[in-house]
């Protein structure tokens, strides 16, 4: 080759090496690997499908359809076709397919070793150990559920009375007080909320848009009363000591101290009666005389409201035409009969209950497993005062105590001696989807299938404003060696001969819809929701005023150096049972949660009374417990409070949630309703140790 | 870049702050969405990485008349983008028909240049490596790339999501540069319970998105830098629509300036 070959060539070369690709791509290439590191998770695709199902590990069983990528659950989005939800979601439920797979799910049945350990064992062994144990406890066996709206609890209950034993309760919830108040005040089955026909909701502590009832459907029914940019036709007021997220959406907020939603209640009551709003009713001229005691300058000393406030909040209920008065508890738990009853009265005075827009007597569904007990009956039992009869040795220790989906020891308050019934049980199983507190303690932990991997079912959650059934299908394979928890207590049951009347959860499903007349196929292809309201009964309410004036408590106050706890409850931060999401660390506000601290919101006339500065790591303490927080000043406390964060504290489950802030259940001791005699807590004297 | 881009289609939100209560709701399904991982402490907000933050706001006044609202602040997507004119390496561009501003991570050389400029806080560095402990990186969606350690993101208004849209349309003999009012949404706009969100073409008469960015009670955050953002705020609090900008003390209220 000459010289000018040469350079034809190399000219050639180089003007087709820049034309073609080879070059940019190798750059590109080098770019991708640049951050292509093998330790980045890689895509999986696949062919995308959405099933519809309910969520369980939302209390309200919001409806949810699931993303499914080659068979993956990816996302959970909202149901359009679930009448209750109606495509709403909450930032629990939005979370539902990351916690199935979340590293505190539990994977293996788990047996407590004598040195404390849990080793990974057979189902075979643990279904034996569980056979056996059932045997040996026969006619000594107690149950806690967490799940007040599934028919499994039928299960439990059909297999425990054929053994023998009745010891079965649920968690405490916000329905244990009000079936009480609505039967006091004349109500026959479930108190229900029609709040999606209401004009004004009044909330006395119920956060109604966070995590009191059935939170899709209010924040649903909120959405339509208050369309974007528009005046809104639906109106709220919310009283309660902390701006939480319910007064975030409030036009007004009644600031109250802790504990005084039944003298704030009256007030209302007082006002609207003397304003001549109130028809006559037989009972009418006891309530009244009950209610003059609580005019607003007594209301605005006990409550710390300002009179002209309450008052304008009071005009406001009675312009309305679809009033509503809802009152709930702080903690979603704990909560006295007294307050709900003194929002019924209100609701009587403004002569709604029983029309639309407001409180509704919803029926109970009919058992169908052969044996198992009435749900009324179940939900009026108090679970406190039975583990505190166990603790004292009032009442016999269980030998055998099964908790499904449920986490006590965490969720229960100081005092509820539930530490001490599972020391006095020879025998303690936990049926759980993630490793709690609860689960730590048990001799033996079952792995139980999440909602996304079973057959359940919800039937008209608390809150609810229609008799309502809806099914929740498996949408993806059991976890590891998770199985449902209905199946396995059907299986038993059938090995120990007992007949329970159906073979597996389907079949108890399909005898369940068919009971109330609702289409099994319908509702698990559409995830949508049966309501009946041929289930909704007329009421005659009650002034029942004896009730009332006995659960009057003088509100606990505090004294020059004590405040009050305001607990303050979020669902993104999960439930006792889930802990906190892991994707939900982000939503968590730093005035929530600091590193490792709880950060306790007040006022700055609180932070001066106490003599703390914003951001300073203080010690509180009360009756109960120590505990140390970090100081954040936030003007939407009432004075006198601190609010703190419920759902934090974990010792067990995974990094997302362990180690976490401090539990507030800790500080808040038991007491006892008077009059109705129900176990009540949430409340605390706080002062700095 | 110094001149307003402008497109036929102007995807944007107008965010009712009156409706929005705070839950987290939008912050969860947009970071199920786009695989954001988790963080085991995300409590140091300056570390902790969100394509879409929920901020609390408050009125100011001490109690009894405090007040407190809630603004979910995604990108804005600018229609003359502070992020875009000081990307030294184009990884961030506005130049596609929608006017969302891209974010091109495989581009990115971490330079922060691009944080630096916005001012609305809307971009987020990889300080770590991204996470899915344990068997949660099942849960991934095959809609968005994870992203490693050293790069910057950002709220992309789920462009696959548009993607999907336009591909659906097409499919079924449709327009795709005509989308029905809520062919194509955002995963946070799907999730709000509440309805606050409002997700369309601002440009488009028949997206409900358009008339509310006219409302008398719309507004956008620091108007006056000249950003034109596509995100626009309604309140019909006085309080709230002056958290939107730096006013003066005895400022009036501006109403919103279109671009």
């Amino acid at each position: 080759m000459n010289r000018r070959g040469f350079l034809k060539f190399a000219a050639g070369g180089t003007v087709g090496l820049a034309a073609s690709p080879v070059i940019w791509n190798t750059l590109y290439d080098a770019v991708y690997w640049t951050q292509n590191w093998g330790w980045i998770p890689r895509l999986q695709k696949g062919a995308s499908e959405y099933l519809p199902t309910i969520s369980k590990v939302c209390p309200s069983g919001t409806g949810i359809r699931v993303r499914l990528v080659g068979g993956r659950p990816v996302r959970a989005l909202g149901n359009p076709g679930n009448a209750m939800s109606q495509g709403a979601l909450t930032a629990l439920a939005a979370a539902e397919t990351q916690l199935q797979v979340s590293p505190a799910r539990l994977k293996t049945p788990l047996k407590r070793s004598p040195d404390g350990a849990y080793v990974a064992i057979s189902w075979e062994e643990a279904e034996k150990m569980l056979r056996d144990k059932a045997l040996e406890a026969r006619g000594a066996m107690a149950c806690i559920s967490g799940d007040p709206t599934s028919s499994v609890n039928e299960v439990f209950t059909g297999f425990m009375n054929a053994m023998g034993s009745d010891d079965f309760y649920f968690m405490p919830g916000e329905e244990l007080p009000a079936l009480k108040a609505w039967s006091l005040m004349g109500g026959q089955g479930r108190l229900g909320y029609d709040i999606e026909h209401s004009d004004f909701v009044l909330s006395i502590g119920a956060n109604f848009l966070e995590s009191w009832g059935t939170v899709a459907r209010n924040r649903k029914a909120f959405s339509a009363g208050r369309p974007a940019g528009q005046k809104p036709a639906l109106k709220v007021a919310y009283a309660g000591p902390v701006q939480n997220n319910t007064a975030a959406g409030a036009d007004w907020w009644l600031p109250i101290r802790p504990d005084t939603e039944m003298a704030l209640a009256l007030g209302v009551a007082h006002l609207v009666i003397k304003k001549g709003k109130a028809p006559f009713r037989i009972g009418l001229p006891a309530f009244a005389a009950l209610a003059e005691r609580y005019d607003p300058a007594t209301v605005a000393k006990l409550t710390g409201v300002d009179a002209a406030r309450l008052e304008a909040v009071v005009d406001a209920l009675l312009e309305a035409q679809k009033p509503l008065v809802i009152t709930g508890s702080p903690l979603g738990a704990g909560g006295a009969a007294g307050p709900i009853m003194a929002a019924i009265a209100i609701n009587i005075l403004l002569d709604r209950v029983g029309k639309e827009g407001n409180l509704v007597d919803l029926s109970f569904p009919s058992p169908v497993v052969n044996g198992a007990t009435h749900i009324r009956s179940l939900l009026a039992r108090d679970l406190v005062a039975w583990t505190q009869a166990v603790a004292a040795g009032k009442a016999p220790a269980p030998k055998m105590l099964m908790i499904y989906d449920a986490n006590p020891l965490y969720a229960l308050p100081a005092g509820s001696g539930m530490a001490e019934v599972l020391d006095r049980t020879p025998f303690t199983v936990a049926l759980a989807s993630f490793m709690s507190e609860t689960c730590a303690r048990c001799d033996l932990v079952l792995p139980a299938a999440m909602g996304l991997e079973r057959f359940d079912d919800a039937c008209t959650p608390y809150g609810s404003g229609q008799f309502s059934y809806s099914i929740a299908a498996p949408v993806v394979e059991p976890f590891y060696e998770a199985r449902p928890a209905g199946e396995l207590i059907i299986a038993l049951a059938q090995e120990l001969g007992v007949d329970l009347g159906v073979e597996d959860m389907p079949q108890l499903l399909h005898k369940k819809a068919l009971s109330m007349g609702a289409d099994f196929r319908a509702l698990t292809e559409s995830g949508g929701v049966f309501t009946d309201d041929a289930q909704r009964s007329p009421v005659v309410p009650l002034f029942n005023t004896a009730a009332l004036q006995a659960a009057i408590t003088t509100p606990a106050g505090s004294s020059d150096a004590s405040v009050r706890l305001a607990p303050v409850l979020v669902l993104g931060m999960g439930t006792p049972q889930t802990a906190i999401p892991p994707f939900a660390t982000k939503i968590i506000a730093d005035y929530q949660l600091k590193g490792m601290d709880s950060v306790a919101q007040m006022n700055s006339a609180t932070a001066a009374k106490l003599g703390v500065r914003q951001g300073e790591r203080v010690k509180l303490q009360s009756a109960a417990a120590t505990v140390t927080v970090l100081v954040d000043l936030f003007e939407g406390v009432q004075t006198d409070t601190v609010a703190l964060c419920a759902g934090l504290g974990h010792t067990a489950f995974d990094e997302f949630s362990r180690g976490k802030g401090i539990n507030i259940t800790t500080l808040t001791s038991v007491s006892r309703e008077p009059g109705t005699g129900l176990s009540v807590w949430g409340g605390a004297e706080l002062a700095r140790a | 870049m110094s001149e307003i881009m402008d497109f036929r289609i102007r995807w944007g939100m107008v965010i009712d702050l009156d409706k929005c209560t705070g839950c987290g709701a939008c912050m969860v399904a947009c970071q199920a969405e786009n695989n954001i991982a988790p963080q085991v402490d995300a409590s140091n907000k300056l570390r902790s990485l969100n394509w879409l933050v929920v901020y609390r706001l408050s009125n100011g006044r001490a109690f009894p008349d405090h007040e407190v609202a809630y603004l979910p602040r995604p990108c804005m997507q600018c229609g003359k983008p502070s992020c875009v004119s000081v990307c030294p390496v184009i990884a961030t561009d506005k130049r596609e028909e929608g006017g969302i501003v891209s974010q091109i991570p495989p581009r990115c050389i971490g330079c922060r240049y691009c944080m630096a400029s916005c001012p609305y806080h809307a971009r987020y560095f990889n300080w770590y490596d991204p996470k899915w402990p344990g068997d949660l990186g099942r849960a991934l969606t095959p809609d968005v790339s994870t992203r490693p350690r050293g790069v910057v993101e950002k709220c992309t208004f789920c462009h696959h999501r548009w993607q999907k849209a336009k591909d659906e349309a097409i499919a079924n003999g449709r327009d795709p540069w005509d989308l029905p009012d809520g062919a194509y949404v955002t995963s946070c706009a799907e999730a709000c319970p509440n309805g606050a969100i409002t997700f369309g073409d601002l440009k488009n008469p028949k997206h409900k998105v358009h008339e509310l960015s006219q409302s008398p009670y719309a507004f956008r955050l620091l108007e006056r830098l000249g950003t034109d953002p596509q995100v626009y705020y309604l309140s019909r609090r006085e309080w709230v629509r002056r958290k939107g900008d730096n006013y003066l003390e005895d400022e009036p209220t501006a109403g919103t300036r279109r671009g």
